[in-house]
């Protein structure tokens, strides 16, 4: 697997040698996005922050991943942590930032103290006279949002916050603060040091009713039948959910997989997480699981997210019950349209996307169970 | 305050204590002089911090979509049914306090949990036994 | 920069959010977490507006140039009702007094039928001073905002997340059992009333309809500027006369000035500062009128305990007067007088429970409950004729009327303190310095050969701050609610600081007005020391007038 390719601070040594705008440069050039799921370009990012006058700058490597079905960057910190390190240096090195931080999710935390170690070891190596601090997540999804992991490592409840201003701007203490995931950066020195770096590799995490789930490495565009062949579905398949945010599609072996093609659909491929359900499973079910999920994990501060996700888990329950009428399913679709476009951050913005997906795909499945 | 990291100071906390008491978010707020409604304010934003006293096994089982999948219910109602308590509380002999969250990224071996912290993974009702057999074991010794 | 705004073309400030534009324009949008002193949070979003086709909240929002913006339109209202509908469950409109914000924008908004059922359970708090009820909350989190950024209390704040998110102190406490200084700012931004006074309505109509006992009101120096409000007047008229006619008319046997206890207090204060200077100390000598900045003292500050001023408050002052002296001048046997205090404030509900008080004062209720009160009895307050305070306790000066404006204690303090101590007479009354609508004011003034440095604070933020500095002061007046007691927690629900410069206006015109502007020569004042109290500072004066303090917890 590309990304776990190992650099052994070459990167480093060779950012340095090379010098901050020529790092830029090779980065922009061989196509290196973000990997959380905005695929926003990382020289533009860094050149965003770099543009803001500041005293001090602030990286943080966000291993808050939560998603439901995501787990590629748990891979990444068990077998590869040096090369994500070492990313996290070179941009240090690149935004001439003194302090770092590494977001840990509470769930991770048994992989904390390897991970200091291996900070240590680095940063010694390394001769940089920069700090890493690990922040301890303690169960909150929310905080792999950029605006609430600021929050959270300044001492706040997570909640989201608007934007303007962009945490490249004005983050951490109201300084310029660049925020990259696990995947991204390990791409990092990876992409300085290897010619033949593929910017189209994308970590999948698969899971659900297949009988080789784990994380997979597969180029954009990569056809369902490839992926079904290597994780061979446990019994007929049905459905895929791209993690609890991407929306629920039936499962089309000639689809090839990228965010044009899943897009077309309804759905948004986030992190490349799949679960897949098979058949003897009812959508709803699924999407009651889901909405639990957000109801569970949405911050509290916008009334339509804090106040509507509850709703849809109600709605959900009573139709499971088979309790519920058609106008029961309108009034689903209505509010899980409604929190999607009044709220202000990502989570309550894609709150409803299983629902509304589900809805036009496995409408049947809604039916069976009404009253 | 910029040079400290309040989550790691509650986790801390947390660590050795087992919980954040009354008691220890006066101290924090007293030592980082922050409000006390402001620290309990945190510490109930976040689910793994807990502000009352907790069972010597802190279980937290995965409830993502992948471990409902692959049966996790049925280790829900097993964990409920065994332990007699119902999720977010405390077993009568204070050995297990049990919980379920979002997602522990262990989708590839579900059903899974977190014990205080360690992940249990690819669980079966059998499984699940021993586990908390064994842990009781250890509890008594 | 120029923007769409309607349809029409306007130009704009482009710092400016979107709904300080259009309310610069005249256009009503609808927000119940907004308020102007406090940061956007965006938390209830009824603000929606479109911006170039996306649905944002305005509160939150600025502009670009040529951006075009629709504050009105089917999408936007079916959006902002929506929101609307999923607060309200836990809302209990039909209970919500006119009082309230919430009750124009349920209107403005159009609530239609809410589809669901509530999910809250909370229980709610009922304690001396304040009454909390979080399943009336909307969680637009003013109150958080307030306590920790203008009162610096942070007495409450969020808990929980998702639908469990709810404002509580620390550990769902009480706010009676932490170290709330029950000022009642929550209560002042409170859109929907989740925070409330603690009523004595029920108590003194009860004691209103026993033709045995003899029931006395006392209204504060602020109750007159901002009264009127509740019937629609504008703000800053004074409805003295009006007051006290009303009050008759709601069966008080008597109406006394609790202006006339301000005149008192001056006395006692202004003798124990210049002992103080005779002594050299302790300073700063601090004044002790708000009930709320004494619990804060306590709570925070208890090593200034030495530095307070021993005076009770003036209505506890009065009070007591009333069921001593007027009690003794009236043939009327004290446990027959009822006195009811109105006051523009929530924590004197609290103070008037305190032991070491003695208080003769029965019950207090505020400028809001005196309102439904008056609403109660059917009285056309607007059309009221105007009458006096009965004579025996309602003469005041107008150092006494300023005691409702921050400075003002400071200020009638100076007029007397200057005069007693210097023999001479103040060719200017007014001591301007301390009139500007500013948070901390300062200043000096020379007393027999001394300079004496005074300061003033208003609100729990401005207080902490003038505290680092204390020292350098002789005398320091503290006032825990913005601009004094016109912005107290028990005063009507106002949205504008406007409003309170008004109220503020309004008392230093009935000052203005006065002959009388000195306490010393107020004749009651004359009267009630040569007949029955001696001279400030006396043992009896000591006993009936002065109180003591105690440390509190800081939690």
């Amino acid at each position: 697997m590309q990304i776990l390719r190992e650099t052994k601070l070459e990167g480093l040594r060779l950012a340095k040698k090379i010098g901050r705008a020529k790092v830029l440069e090779v980065l922009s050039k061989k196509g290196l996005v973000g990997r959380g799921g905005a695929g926003f370009p990382i020289a533009k990012k860094w050149e965003t922050s770099l543009g803001v006058k500041a005293k001090e700058r602030y990286v943080i490597c966000n291993a808050d991943e939560g998603e439901p079905g995501t787990f590629k960057d748990k891979f990444i910190l068990k077998n590869n942590p040096e090369t994500m390190i070492e990313g996290l240096l070179i941009a240090a090195y690149v935004l001439k930032a003194k302090r770092c931080f590494i977001y840990l999710r509470g769930e991770y935390d048994y992989l904390r103290e390897e991970l200091e170690e291996k900070i240590s070891e680095i940063l010694k190596k390394s001769k940089m006279k920069i700090s890493i601090e690990i922040v301890r997540g303690a169960g909150a999804y929310i905080c792999g949002e950029e605006t609430a992991i600021l929050q959270s490592i300044m001492g706040n409840r997570g909640n989201a916050m608007y934007k303007p201003p962009h945490p490249t701007v004005e983050g951490l203490w109201g300084k310029p603060t660049v925020i990259n995931n696990v995947e991204t950066l390990t791409c990092v020195p990876q992409a300085l040091v290897y010619d033949d770096w593929n910017p189209d590799y994308r970590l999948f995490s698969i899971s659900g009713d297949v009988c080789h789930p784990g994380v997979y490495e597969w180029e954009l565009g990569v056809k369902m039948s490839t992926i079904l062949d290597t994780v061979k579905p446990n019994g007929k398949l049905k459905a895929m959910a791209f993690g609890c945010f991407g929306g629920i599609m039936p499962v089309n072996k000639n689809l090839s997989v990228s965010q044009n093609t899943i897009c077309k659909e309804g759905c948004q491929h986030g992190a490349f997480s799949i679960i897949f359900i098979g058949e003897k499973h009812n959508i709803v079910d699924i999407c009651l699981s889901i909405a639990k999920f957000y109801t569970y994990e949405s911050c509290g501060k916008c009334t339509p997210c804090r106040e509507g996700t509850i709703r849809l888990v109600n709605l959900l329950k009573k139709i499971k019950s088979k309790k519920a009428d058609k106008s029961d399913i309108k009034l689903l679709k209505e509010f899980a349209e409604h929190i999607q476009e009044t709220s202000l951050c990502g989570l309550g913005r894609s709150c409803g996307n299983h629902i509304l997906t589900s809805l036009k795909h496995f409408k049947k499945d809604y039916m069976g169970y009404l009253k | 305050m910029k040079d400290k990291i309040l989550l790691n100071i509650l986790q801390g906390v947390q660590d050795k204590e087992g919980y954040l008491s009354e008691k220890s978010l006066k101290e924090i707020s007293k030592k980082y002089n922050i409000p006390i409604s402001k620290l309990y304010s945190v510490a109930t934003f976040y689910t793994m911090l807990k502000t009352e006293k907790q069972g010597k096994y802190v279980i937290e089982l995965c409830g993502s979509p992948s471990c409902v999948l692959n049966k996790g219910r049925d280790i829900e109602k097993f964990l409920e049914k065994e332990l007699k308590v119902e999720i977010g509380e405390t077993s009568k002999d204070n050995l297990f306090s049990v919980y379920k969250t979002s997602c522990i990224g262990c989708c590839d071996e579900a059903p899974a949990m977190l014990i205080n912290g360690e992940p249990y993974t690819k669980l079966t009702i059998k499984r699940v036994k021993e586990i908390l057999g064994e842990l009781r074991k250890n509890a008594n010794t | 920069m120029k923007i769409i705004l309607d349809g029409k073309k306007v130009e704009v400030d482009g710092e400016k959010t979107i709904l300080e534009i259009c309310r610069g324009q005249n256009i009503k949008i609808p927000t119940l977490c907004y308020h102007k002193n406090l940061f956007p949070e965006a938390r209830c979003r009824l603000c929606l507006v479109e911006l170039d086709g996306k649905l944002v909240t305005a509160c939150s929002t600025k502009v670009k140039e040529n951006s075009k913006i629709i504050t009105s339109s089917k999408r936007i209202l079916k959006a902002r009702r929506r929101n609307m509908e999923l607060m309200n469950p836990g809302a209990d409109i039909g209970g919500l007094s006119d009082d309230f914000e919430a009750r124009e924008i349920y209107e403005q908004v159009g609530l239609g039928n809410v589809r669901f059922k509530s999910i809250k359970n909370y229980l709610s708090e009922l304690g001396a001073a304040l009454v909390r009820d979080n399943n009336k909350c909307i969680n637009c989190g003013r109150c958080v905002q307030v306590c920790e950024k203008i009162q610096a209390i942070s007495a409450i704040d969020f808990a929980s997340r998702a639908h469990d998110e709810h404002v509580t102190p620390y550990n769902e406490k009480h706010l009676s059992e932490i170290a709330c200084i029950k000022c009642g700012q929550c209560l002042i931004n409170c859109p929907v009333g989740a925070i409330s006074e603690r009523s004595h309505l029920k108590e003194v109509v009860k004691a209103l309809n026993n033709p045995r006992k003899h029931v006395v009101a006392q209204t504060a120096p602020s109750i007159r500027a901002a009264l009127g409000e509740l019937f629609d007047m504008e703000p800053g008229t004074l409805v003295t006369g009006k007051m006290v006619t009303a009050l008759r008319k709601c069966g008080f046997d008597k109406v006394f000035d609790v202006d006339l206890g301000a005149d008192i207090t001056i006395m006692e204060e202004s003798a124990e500062l210049l002992k103080r200077i005779e002594k050299g100390g302790p300073f700063p000598m601090i004044t002790t009128c708000c009930p709320a900045w004494i619990l804060m003292m306590e709570h925070f500050y208890p090593k200034l305990i030495p530095n307070m001023s021993t005076c009770k408050s003036p209505h506890e002052m009065l009070g007591m007067l009333i069921k001593t002296y007027y009690a003794e001048k009236a043939g009327i046997k004290p446990k027959d007088i009822v006195v009811v205090s109105v006051m523009p404030c929530v924590a004197k509900k609290f103070e008037s429970t305190r032991p070491e008080l003695n208080t003769e004062v029965d019950y207090v209720l505020t400028t809001r409950e005196l309102g439904r009160l008056i609403k109660q009895k059917k009285i056309d307050f607007v059309n009221l004729e105007e009458q006096d305070f009965d004579p025996t306790l309602g003469i005041a000066s107008g150092a006494g009327d300023i005691f409702g404006n921050a400075g003002g204690v400071m200020e009638a303090a100076l007029r007397t303190g200057y005069e007693v101590a210097t023999g001479k007479r103040l060719k200017k009354v007014e001591f301007d310095n301390l009139r500007d609508f500013a948070g901390i004011k300062t200043g000096s003034v020379k007393l027999g050969g001394k300079t004496i440095k005074y300061a003033c604070a208003n609100g729990g933020a401005n207080i902490r701050k003038l505290l680092e500095s204390k020292d350098k002061y002789h005398f320091i007046e503290m006032m825990v609610c913005p601009g004094g007691c016109v912005g107290g927690g028990g005063q009507p629900i106002y949205f504008d600081e406007d409003v309170l410069k008004l109220r503020s206006k309004a008392l230093y015109e009935q000052d203005s007005k006065k002959e009388l502007r000195r306490s010393h020569e107020n004749p009651i004042v004359k009267e009630i020391y040569k007949k029955y109290l001696g001279k400030p500072l006396s043992k009896k004066a000591e006993k009936l007038l002065h109180t003591k303090y105690q440390r509190r917890e800081r939690f």
